[in-house]
C-alpha cells in the first residue's frame, strides 16, 4: 500500500513537472546570430523591441524598426543589468535579455501582421494588450524611411509611380519618384508632395484615375530609391511621353535625357 | 415580332435610363469640381489682395513690434496664396511663377523677422508693393470671367487645357517674369548653389564612351562584360552625361557618367534578390569601407545606414576641416543588397564637386541653457550643411532627447557663430 501511495506521488510529481512548460507562455528564442545595432530592421528587431517592452524598458511601436527609440531602451536595459553600455544588441545583451523575458513570437506576429495597435508589457495578459481598431497599415509592408518622409509619403508616391510609368524601366520609375522630389524642393511648385502630386494638371494620373491602382512592389522601391537620394531625371521638373504629349507648352522645358517612354526636362 | 418590339422597347428604355444618370452623374462632378476651382480662385483673390496690403501697410511701421505682426501676416498670407493658386487649374508656367514670387515675398517676410532687418525688407518693398498692386490688378481683370455665376464649366476647361498665348493669364505670367527677376535677384549663395547642382566648376577633359564604360566597370567590377547602351544626355542638359543602360543575366540598370572628366554621378541596378539575410550589418560596413577605398572617396565617413527588405541604404558624407566637421551637401549614397553584399546603387552627384570650406567662429554653447531641464543632451559634432539662404555655415549638431520614458530624440542643428537654430527634426 506504502509502495503504491509512493508510486502515486512520484507519478503525479512527474506530470506536474512536466505541465509546467504548458503553463508558461510559449517562448522561443529567435534572434539570430547577427549582432543588432541601429539602422537594422525586421524580425530580430521586433523580438528586441518586444523583449524590451516586456521588462518595461521600451515604450514606442513594436515595428522591428531598431530607430533612436529602441536605441535608448537597449542602453538603458543594460546599463540596468550591469551589461557594457553601448546600445548593441551583441551575444551577450541577448542572452541577458532572453534570460529574463518572454517573447511569443506567434502572438507578436500576429498583431503586426494584422495591422494591430498593442504592447508586450510583461505581468498584463496580452488580451488587455490589444487596442481596438487598426492603424490602417494592415498587410502592407513597412520600410524605413530617411527621416524628413513618412510611410504616407511612401504610398502616395508609389500610387504617382505606378499610374504614371508602370510599364518604364525600374530606372524610369525611380525618376518618376526624382521628379516629384525634385518640385518638393523647386520654390516654382507646392510645399507638400500631395499638394504636388495633385496639383490639377501636373499628373495624367490624377487626371485619368490610375492613381488609384495598388501599387506593385518595384514601385515601392524605386520611390524608395529616389527618397534616398537617386535621381536618374537629373535634377528634372517635368517629364513627357513624346508620343503621346498634347501640350504644346511642354515642347519648350529644356530637355536632359530620356528613359523608356519618358523624356526628361527642367 | 410583338415580342421583339417589346423586348427593343425594354433595351432603348433601359440604355435611355443609364444615359441619363451617367449624364447626372458628371454633371455633378462638373458642378463639383466647378464649385471647388471658384472657392479656389475667390480664396486666391481675396488673398492676393490682402497680401498687397500687408505689404503696403508693413512700409507704415518703424515700430518693431507693429511690423513684426505684419510680416509675420504676409509670411503666412503668401503660403496660403501659393497653396490656393497650386489648387486652381492654371497653365504651369503662370502657376510656376506665381509660386516663385509669392515665395519669395514669403521667404523675405521671414527673414526680416528672424535677422531684424527691417531696412533691406522696407527697401525691398517699395518696389514689390507696386508691382503687386498691379499684380492684382491684372488678376482681377484676367478672373473676372470665372465670377459671371452662368454655370460654365467649360470655361475652366479651356483655361486648363489652353496655350499660355490665349490664356487671359498671359500678362501676369509674363509680368512675374519680369518682377521676380528684378524684385529677387539671385543672391551670390543661391547662384553657387546652381552652379554646384548643375556642375559648372568640372573643368575636366572629356573622357569617351569606351572611356565611360571602363570608369564604371573599375568602380562596379561585378557588371563587367555586362551589354552596354550609351547615349549622351540632350544638348540641353546643364551637363553633358553619358547615359549608360546594361543587361548582365537578371541584372539591369544603368549609370550617369560626366563627359567632363569621367566622374560617376548615379548608377542603380534592379535584380531579383533573395530574401535570405546573409549579410550582417558588419559585413554592410566593411564592404563600404572597401568600395569607398577602391573609389579613391578617402574622405568620407558612413553618417547614416537603413536596412529594408532587399537592401541596405548607407549614407555617407565627407569630413573636412580643422574641426572635423561633416560636411552634408558632400555626400554619397550607396545601395547594398542584402542576400550578396553587392553594390546595387551609388549616389555621388553631390560629391563631384566639392564645397568649398571656410573658416567660421566657433562661439560656445552652454547646453544646460540652451535645452529645458527635461532634455537630454545625447551627442554633439560640428557638421557643415545650408542655411535656408543657400550659405554654408558651420554649425553643432545635436542629438537630444527628453528624460522620460518616451526617448523621443531630435537632431538640432544650430549655427556655431550666431547660434541660429538651422534645423530641428524628430528622428525615427
Amino acid at each position: 500500500m506504502k509502495r503504491r501511495k509512493t508510486f502515486i506521488a512520484v507519478l503525479l510529481l512527474a506530470l506536474l513537472i512536466g505541465a509546467i512548460p504548458l503553463m508558461k507562455p510559449e517562448e522561443s528564442s529567435a534572434f539570430s546570430n547577427q549582432v543588432i545595432e541601429r539602422g537594422a530592421f525586421g524580425d530580430d528587431v521586433i523580438e528586441l523591441q518586444a523583449r524590451l517592452q516586456y521588462l518595461g524598458f521600451y515604450h514606442g511601436k513594436i515595428d522591428g524598426k531598431f530607430g533612436w527609440g529602441t536605441y535608448w531602451a537597449l542602453r538603458n536595459f543594460q546599463e540596468s543589468y550591469g551589461l557594457k553600455v553601448d546600445g548593441i544588441a551583441g551575444p551577450q545583451t541577448k542572452k541577458v535579455l532572453v534570460n529574463n523575458s518572454d517573447f511569443d513570437r506567434e502572438w507578436v506576429h500576429a498583431q503586426i501582421n494584422a495591422g494591430r495597435e498593442f504592447t508586450y508589457y510583461g505581468g498584463i495578459p496580452l488580451d488587455q494588450q490589444v487596442k481596438k481598431g487598426k492603424t490602417g497599415a494592415s498587410k502592407s509592408k513597412s520600410y524605413q524611411l530617411p527621416a524628413k518622409f513618412t510611410e504616407r509619403d511612401l504610398q502616395l508616391m508609389a500610387n504617382a509611380v505606378y499610374g504614371e510609368a508602370r510599364g518604364e524601366p525600374y530606372e524610369g520609375q525611380v525618376a518618376v519618384a526624382a521628379v516629384i522630389l525634385n518640385r518638393l524642393e523647386s520654390p516654382d511648385f507646392p510645399n507638400t508632395i500631395s499638394e504636388i502630386i495633385f496639383q490639377p494638371g501636373a499628373f495624367t494620373a490624377v487626371a485619368d484615375g490610375q492613381i488609384w491602382l495598388t501599387p506593385n512592389e518595384r514601385a515601392k522601391q524605386a520611390v524608395l530609391d529616389a527618397m534616398n537620394g537617386w535621381d536618374p531625371s537629373e535634377n528634372a521638373l517635368y517629364y513627357f511621353n513624346p508620343k503621346t504629349a498634347t501640350s504644346k507648352w511642354i515642347w519648350t522645358r529644356p530637355q536632359i535625357k530620356q528613359i523608356g517612354n519618358h523624356i526628361f526636362c527642367y | 415580332m410583338k415580342s421583339l418590339v417589346y423586348l427593343l422597347s425594354i433595351a432603348v428604355l433601359a440604355l435611355g435610363v443609364y444615359a441619363y444618370e451617367v449624364r447626372s452623374d458628371n454633371q455633378e462632378l462638373k458642378q463639383t469640381i466647378h464649385a471647388q476651382y471658384t472657392n479656389s480662385l475667390s480664396n486666391a483673390s481675396e488673398k492676393l489682395s490682402y497680401l498687397q496690403r500687408s505689404v503696403a501697410q508693413s512700409l507704415l511701421f518703424q515700430d518693431e513690434k507693429a511690423l513684426q505682426n505684419e510680416l509675420d501676416n504676409i509670411w503666412r498670407t503668401s503660403n496660403e496664396l501659393r497653396s490656393s493658386i497650386s489648387n486652381l487649374p492654371l497653365n504651369p508656367d503662370v502657376a510656376n511663377q506665381w509660386l516663385r514670387y509669392l515665395g519669395k515675398i514669403g521667404d523675405e517676410a521671414k527673414r526680416a523677422a528672424t535677422e531684424g532687418d527691417y531696412e533691406s525688407w522696407q527697401k525691398k518693398m517699395t518696389v514689390v508693393h507696386q508691382n503687386l498692386e498691379k499684380l492684382t490688378d491684372e488678376w482681377t481683370v484676367a478672373t473676372a470671367q470665372f465670377f459671371e455665376n452662368d454655370r460654365n464649366f467649360d470655361k475652366w476647361q479651356q483655361v486648363a487645357k489652353a496655350d499660355l498665348e490665349e490664356s487671359p493669364f498671359k500678362n501676369i505670367a509674363s509680368n512675374l517674369k519680369t518682377y521676380t527677376e528684378k524684385d529677387f535677384p539671385l543672391t551670390t549663395s543661391e547662384s553657387d548653389w546652381l552652379k554646384k547642382r548643375d556642375l559648372k566648376h568640372i573643368r575636366d577633359r572629356e573622357i569617351t564612351k569606351d572611356e565611360a564604360i571602363k570608369v564604371l566597370e573599375k568602380l562596379v567590377p561585378g557588371i563587367k562584360d555586362a551589354t552596354y547602351t550609351v547615349s549622351r544626355s540632350k544638348e540641353d542638359a546643364p551637363y553633358p552625361f553619358y547615359h549608360i543602360q546594361f543587361v548582365k543575366g537578371s541584372c539591369i540598370g544603368y549609370a550617369d557618367i560626366t563627359v567632363k572628366g569621367g566622374h560617376l554621378i548615379s548608377f542603380l541596378s534592379e535584380r531579383p534578390v533573395q530574401p535570405d539575410k546573409n549579410v550582417t550589418q558588419e559585413k554592410v560596413k566593411e564592404l563600404t569601407k572597401q568600395f569607398i577605398q577602391r573609389a579613391g572617396y578617402d574622405d568620407l565617413e558612413i553618417i547614416e545606414m537603413q536596412e529594408n527588405h532587399e537592401s541596405w541604404h548607407v549614407r555617407l558624407a565627407r569630413v573636412a576641416g580643422k574641426h572635423r566637421a561633416i560636411v552634408y551637401p558632400d555626400g554619397i549614397q550607396m545601395k547594398i543588397s542584402k542576400d550578396s553584399g553587392e553594390l546595387l546603387g551609388l549616389n555621388a552627384m553631390e560629391y563631384v564637386q566639392k564645397e568649398n570650406i571656410k573658416d567660421q567662429p566657433v562661439i560656445p554653447i552652454d547646453w544646460k541653457k540652451f535645452f529645458r531641464p527635461n532634455t537630454i543632451v545625447e551627442q554633439e559634432r560640428f557638421i557643415y550643411t545650408e542655411n535656408e539662404a543657400y550659405q554654408l555655415r558651420l554649425c553643432y549638431e545635436v542629438i537630444a532627447r527628453f528624460k522620460d520614458d518616451s526617448n523621443k530624440t531630435y537632431r538640432v542643428v544650430v549655427d556655431t557663430e550666431n547660434h541660429d537654430v538651422i534645423k530641428v527634426e524628430q528622428l525615427p
